[in-house]
């Protein structure tokens, strides 16, 4: 029966990975609203409210992903690739412009960005195509090809928007799922060192913008007014958090307009909760993730079959690399890009794509072989 | 890796993807522990460093009052419209500041009939270097206007009205040479300089008490902090420390007195300058010091037009000159009673003895005769009392030969000649009371005989200022005693505190003896009383007045012009006033300066104004 079969499922949930997710959600309400707030007497803008209907939206996501067998999902991996590569490609024709890249669809502020469910698609595209392969054919050059060419369409894409942080997430994605499907070391050593020699052309084509901030990352100080400015800020705010932070709705470096104001809740999230709460604060935060990382780790582990190992792989994947790059990027350890923080940044797109990947991997779990 | 572990048994890749997670988590963790916990102060410091500024707030000068309570020098306030750059709007890269700031200039103007003196660069400048604080438009308003822009205050935006010291000194040019005026201060303490963001300077003392006390009266500035948003706005205050209002300064002058004074020396048609300062001789206090022509140091405050200030600057008879302590002159006859001590207790001269005055004499290999100021015949037969009665420069000369220039200059250092005074303001001259020596080192000349009578009658190099010859009419005053003036008499911190009273201190004391003392007091005496004393135009009824008269010739480019002095004291038998009147270009001190002296004295008298207390201990 088929709700019984959903009151099993619900047993057998991995309720901690649900419990770091609502956690890290409700910070997600409390740090938007501060990231907003900008002094007494002051319009807080509804950003807060609105993340609050994106996690409500993304909790009937959340429940579709974990209940519908990811079997099921994954036969369809074609058409949802396609209609990833659909979006993007209508994203370019007729999507709206956001700080100078066009990756919007809709109305700004509640409309979409596709590359954010492309991430996804990508993780259900590959781990599905790998999981058809047999261990002889992946370990032969052709399985790697047909990887990289279903990464390459979707990044090329997404580049074209431009937006850099989110096409070279996909990357690690795939090189992800290779590896743990037992592609050759020999053959994936031989794709980075290729790339890397393709980098220094690459480097002719990024934006200007794209450009200094990288060269920012390596001398925050070079232009400390222009490109160098919110990595200063930022490092300010994280810093003069100290041990204990300034306190909710304190933080002077957000509230005073120093950490950019238009970006703040999206991707420099991170800096208000760091300042606020200071080292606590933050340890918390990575705590969180640590939890959803293992978790997914684990479900991968001990995934029922290698499609279900595959999937929760690239779930992790992305999510640790968004975590990586974004904590990074606020304190220089990594360029300043846009990628947001799973679930605390602001953003309906990226919420709703996470919610959907954690439910992924609930699915993972409650089907895993339990001996 | 232990958190790789769990993993190997299934799949030893993910076992390696398990490594990378936590080592990149780990390294995230121990990266924000170094920024946050090892290094968090750093950019606390940063963090304050960008967002808190300090404002200096600059303090109200500490009042000067006189003896008796009257206030000399107070602040009034002064209304200035100001506008606050940072609140005329949001200024992005395309709006220019300069363009808004002329808009709501230009309103501010036409609403109240003002023209607008600053100009863009004004702006731009204040706008880069002290956003957050207001910027003066205009200062010291008139009531009118203040009224008008109340009315629309509401219409014009990041316009205010505040409301500022200003130095204001309420009789006018009244003892202005003693007060001083105050301007910008000039220098600014670096350290100080480095720990404001934003220094609003003070005023400092140029001049007289003003300056010369301008440490206590000054007072400490204060300082707001406030925080700022990235294009400088002012957000919020943080914190506040008041400025400490200045310290008061009593002064020993008498208002009522200064003011005899200067209206005495108005009197006298000036072609040059003049100098007048009162003493009380059983002390030094100072009860009023005058010098013309004067100035109003209230011209020295903002909103007064810069050419009235560049009139008093550039006026060729100096009214910026104190001359009662900034100009030395020759003594001229008021030397005279030195020279006749000097005789007296070398005793190679008897009070009885008579010299004839021809009206001229020959001194030396001098080609030409040395004249008395009266031509032949000349005065005739006098003794001592008659020669100081009548100034005779013949007596004098001979009198000074006798006697020799050592003992001459021994008695005038006594009485404080060549010697500064010890007085608070100024520069303090010590004068100069030549020597055989000096001449030799100076002008690289032997000492003729012809010095020798020049000195006795207070000419040669002898040169000394009208606050030093007051000081020694106060000497003779009080039979030998060498008070050093003094003007400030308290210093008191604003919760009342006494933080200085001078004590009325001795420089020196006349080594002659006391009948030699008392028979140059009584040939002063006669000069005045007498009816045909030099200086009897100083006399007073019902007072009892000693002096001398002075003339000295003095060359100018124009000619020979005659700086005429009087000196003297009252009441004779127990001093309580020492003056000493100068008139930079006069007929004689006898015609000129005494008639001055008179009306001082009168005024002072008949008024009873004189300093009530018998000596020092009490003179308060």
């Amino acid at each position: 029966m088929q709700i019984k079969r959903h009151i099993d499922a619900l047993t057998r949930m991995d309720w901690l990975l649900f419990g770091a997710m609502v956690a890290l959600a409700a910070g997600s309400v409390a740090f938007v609203y501060s990231a907003s707030y900008h002094g007494p007497g002051q319009p807080v803008p509804n950003y807060y409210k609105l993340q609050m209907v994106w996690f409500a939206a993304g909790l009937a996501l959340y429940a579709a992903a974990t209940l519908i067998d990811y079997r099921v999902i994954c036969q369809w991996a074609a058409v949802w690739y396609a209609m990833a590569l659909g979006l993007l490609v209508v994203v370019l024709l007729v999507g709206n412009r956001v700080h100078g890249s066009k990756s919007w669809l809709g109305f700004a502020g509640l409309g979409i960005q596709p590359a954010e469910f492309a991430k996804l698609a990508v993780i259900v595209a590959i781990a599905y195509y790998l999981f058809h392969r047999t261990p002889e054919m992946r370990r032969r050059w052709p399985t790697v090809w047909g990887s990289l060419a279903l990464v390459s369409a979707p990044v090329v894409l997404i580049l074209a928007q431009p937006d850099l942080g989110s096409a070279i997430v996909l990357i690690p994605i795939c090189f992800g799922l290779m590896f743990v499907s037992g592609v050759r070391g020999r053959h994936l050593v031989i794709v980075i060192v290729l790339g890397l020699a393709v980098m220094p052309s690459a480097w002719f084509k990024l934006k200007e913008y794209q450009k200094s901030r990288l060269t920012v990352f390596l001398d925050p100080n070079k232009d400390p007014l222009g490109a160098g400015w919110n990595l200063n800020q930022s490092l300010i705010a994280v810093g003069s958090g100290g041990l204990t932070g300034k306190g909710y709705l304190q933080g002077t470096q957000n509230l005073l307009g120093y950490l950019p104001r238009t970006v703040t809740p999206n991707d420099f999230l991170f800096s208000v909760i760091a300042e606020e709460k200071g080292f606590v604060g933050s340890a918390c935060v990575v705590g969180l993730y640590a939890v959803l990382l293992f978790s997914g780790l684990r479900i991968a582990a001990h995934a029922r079959d290698r499609l279900g190992m595959l999937l929760a792989t690239g779930v992790v994947a992305m999510l640790f690399f968004h975590v990586f790059i974004n904590v990074g990027m606020t304190i220089g350890l990594m360029p300043i890009t846009g990628l947001p923080l799973p679930l605390l940044s602001y953003g309906g797109s990226f919420v709703l794509a996470s919610m959907t990947a954690l439910g992924l991997l609930q699915n993972v779990w409650i089907h895993r072989r339990v001996y | 890796m232990i958190i790789s572990a769990p993993f190997r048994d299934r799949n030893p890749r993910l076992a390696v993807i398990a490594t990378i997670v936590g080592v990149g988590l780990l390294l995230l963790l121990t990266d924000l522990f170094r920024v946050q916990v090892v290094h968090g102060s750093r950019y606390d410091s940063r963090e304050e460093a960008q967002s808190l500024r300090r404002i200096r707030i600059p303090s109200a000068r500490g009042e000067i009052i006189d003896r008796n309570g009257v206030v000399l020098a107070n602040n009034r306030p002064s209304y200035d419209i100001v506008i606050y750059l940072d609140q005329l709007g949001r200024i992005s890269k395309k709006t220019d500041i300069v363009k808004i700031a002329e808009v709501n200039l230009a309103t501010l103007s036409a609403a109240l009939h003002l023209p607008v003196t600053l100009s863009d660069r004004d702006v731009r400048i204040h706008y880069q270097r002290r956003r957050p604080i207001p910027m003066p438009v205009w200062k010291d308003l008139h009531p009118d206007i203040i009224a008008a822009f109340a009315e629309r205050a509401d219409s014009l935006p990041g316009a205010d009205l505040i409301v500022t010291p200003v130095r204001q000194y309420p009789h006018g040019a009244l003892a202005a040479h003693v007060l001083g005026y105050v301007g910008h201060a000039e220098q600014t303490d670096e350290e100080e300089l480095e720990h404001f963001y934003y220094y609003q300077p003070d005023s400092a003392g140029k001049q007289g008490v003003e300056r010369a006390y301008d440490e206590f009266l000054r007072g400490a500035a204060g300082g707001r902090t406030i925080r700022v948003n990235p294009s400088g706005v002012n957000v919020g205050e943080v914190g506040e420390r008041k400025a400490a209002v200045g310290d008061r300064v009593t002064l020993t002058l008498d208002t009522r007195i200064q003011k005899i004074v200067e209206d005495s020396l108005a009197r006298v048609s000036l072609k040059a300058g003049a100098a007048a300062v009162v003493l009380d001789p059983r002390s030094g206090e100072v009860l009023a010091m005058a010098s013309a022509p004067t100035f109003d140091p209230n011209i020295f405050n903002p909103g007064v037009s810069k050419e009235k200030v560049n009139a008093i600057f550039t006026d060729g008879r100096s009214p910026m000159l104190n001359r009662a302590i900034g100009s030395r002159y020759a003594p001229g006859s008021t030397f005279k009673p030195v020279t006749l001590l000097a005789g007296l207790e070398t005793g190679v001269i008897n009070p009885h003895d008579t010299v004839v005055c021809a009206g001229e004499m020959k001194i030396g290999t001098w080609p030409r005769p040395f004249r008395c100021w009266l031509k032949p015949p000349g005065h005739g037969a006098l003794d001592a009392m008659g020669a100081i009665r009548e100034s005779c420069d013949v007596w004098f000369y001979q009198a000074g030969l006798k006697t020799g220039a050592d003992a001459i200059t021994k008695y005038a250092t006594e009485l404080g000649f060549g010697l500064p005074t010890g007085f608070e303001l100024g520069r303090d001259l010590a004068g100069l009371v030549p020597t055989p020596t000096w001449k030799r080192v100076q002008k690289g000349e032997r000492w003729w005989d012809g010095d020798t009578a020049q000195l006795a009658i207070g000419q040669s190099f002898l040169l000394a200022t009208p606050l030093q010859m007051a000081c020694v009419a106060a000497t003779w005053a009080n039979r030998g005693t060498r008070w050093q003036p003094f003007i400030v008499k308290r210093i008191e911190n604003p919760s009342g505190e006494v933080l200085h009273e001078q004590q009325p201190e001795v420089r020196g004391r006349l080594s002659a003896s006391p009948q030699n003392i008392d028979f140059v007091r009584q040939a002063m005496l006669g000069a005045i009383q007498a009816p045909d004393g030099t200086g009897r135009l100083a006399a007073v009824r019902g007072l009892t007045v000693a002096g001398k008269t002075g003339t000295a010739e003095f060359d100018t480019r124009e000619g020979r012009i005659n700086r005429v002095w009087f000196i003297g004291f009252a009441p004779f038998d127990d001093p309580k006033v020492a003056l000493a009147v100068l008139i930079e270009d006069g007929v004689s001190g006898g015609h000129t300066a005494a008639p001055v002296a008179g009306q001082i004295l009168a005024g002072i008298f008949q008024k009873n104004l004189e300093p009530v207390g018998g000596v020092a201990t009490d003179a308060d």
